[in-house]
């Protein structure tokens, strides 16, 4: 019997041939993804990554905005949005945003560099395949780009009665978003296998 | 499509919904995968079950999302709560409707959506509606996608409740409505993970 691959989405059966060097192959019934492109570099996305961790930094040590109203100003960080919703007794509301705006992205990119980085080097880390499967879990939890248009809503209503200042974090959040979302196309769950050396043939 | 088209069922075979590879039903240890040791199954367990608890959930906690005040403004002058949909109409006045729409389809219009679509979704599954698969699996992908642009309101409140904390002049507390929305978000979530997209495909 020849080799065959299942469709995720439709679970017809397909004869399992070489990946194509330049695009993606889809299932012929339902259109869902199933080969990535063989010429895809590791390179890249550790480039992302490294580049999305310095951004991550910079998004929580710098204010996100300043307010200022009347001769009293008040600023945020990151963290502290999900802080302010904690002090109002708000813990599960709170929780849900920490998770999904810190922890989460913050998961994804730390596991990614982790097993991409030996696989760079031609070995394989500690862990691998439980770390491989972490990711493709975290990272539908991962909403920065979600957090940054909420952000906006929140200036523009501010605006009316206060004077506000968009900080470094802000900034930082929109190329964060940005190389995300590079990084997350790149990096899907049959790309990280093949560079694993686990891939189909 | 005529006859039967060869499924992993029909083939004895399994995919690992985690990392995509496909094995044999036997070859399989303990139903895990041989490649990244999730668990197995031929289809999610009780998939249109729980699925369909966790929409009825949504479905509930809608409705105290869209009536309770989400946030409540105190002022030296007044004391104002706000609804979703209130303070939908207080970004439409301030003129900036293009994020009073953003807002809008957001917080009202997606999970209203998300709720009708996942229920069409799961009746057909369980009654395997024959036609219009691939448009039903193309409304479960796009139901997938938006899910999470839900929580859009809620990270506005939560930098706003945070920011506007002036004493004696203006402070933003969060409502209830803002935690039975997050419920709402996070249960729609949950559904769309739940829900197998296979059984749109299993023949009848």
């Amino acid at each position: 019997m020849p080799l065959v691959m299942l469709c995720p989405a439709c679970d017809l059966a397909h004869r399992c041939t070489a990946a194509p060097a330049f695009v993606r192959t889809r299932c012929v019934r339902c259109h869902k993804p199933l080969q990535v492109a063989r010429d895809a570099t590791i390179d890249t996305a550790i480039a992302l990554a490294a580049c999305a961790s310095v951004l991550m930094f910079l998004a929580n040590v710098y204010p996100l905005v300043a307010m200022h109203v009347n001769g009293a100003s008040r600023q945020t960080t990151l963290i502290g949005a999900a802080l302010g919703l904690y002090d109002q007794h708000y813990k599960m509301l709170a929780v849900l945003v920490f998770l999904t705006i810190f922890v989460a992205p913050l998961l994804h990119v730390v596991t990614l560099l982790y097993v991409l980085v030996p696989m760079w080097i031609g070995r394989s880390a500690y862990g691998q395949n439980f770390v491989i499967r972490l990711i493709t879990r975290v990272r539908p939890w991962s909403f920065t780009e979600v957090f940054l248009l909420g952000s906006v809503v929140a200036l523009v209503r501010l605006a009316k009665f206060a004077h506000v200042v968009p900080g470094i974090a802000l900034w930082s959040c929109v190329l964060l978003m940005l190389c995300l979302s590079a990084m997350t196309s790149r990096t899907s769950s049959e790309q990280l296998w093949q560079w694993a050396g686990r891939g189909p043939p | 499509m005529t006859g039967r088209a060869a499924t992993g069922r029909s083939l004895g075979l399994l995919v690992c919904l985690d990392c995509h590879l496909t094995m044999r039903d036997a070859k399989a240890p303990q139903m895990r995968c041989a490649r990244c040791h999730a668990r197995l199954h031929e289809r999610k367990p009780h998939s249109l079950a729980l699925t369909t608890t966790l929409l009825v959930l949504a479905a509930i906690l809608y409705v105290p999302a869209n009536l309770l005040p989400v946030m409540d403004t105190q002022t030296i002058i007044d004391d104002e709560s706000d609804t979703i949909i209130s303070g939908v109409l207080v970004l439409l006045h301030s003129g900036s409707w293009p994020i009073a729409m953003l807002v809008f389809v957001a917080s009202i219009v997606v999970p209203l959506l998300k709720i009708l679509a996942l229920a069409v979704l799961i009746y057909s599954a369980w009654r395997r509606l024959p036609n219009g698969r691939m448009q039903r699996s193309q409304l479960y992908r796009a139901v997938e996608f938006i899910g999470k642009w839900s929580m859009l309101d809620i990270y506005a409140i939560s930098l706003l409740a945070t920011l506007v904390q002036v004493q004696s002049f203006a402070s933003i507390i969060v409502g209830w409505g803002a935690w039975a929305f997050g419920a709402v978000v996070v249960l729609t979530l949950l559904a769309t993970h739940t829900f197998d997209e296979r059984l749109l495909w299993d023949a009848r």
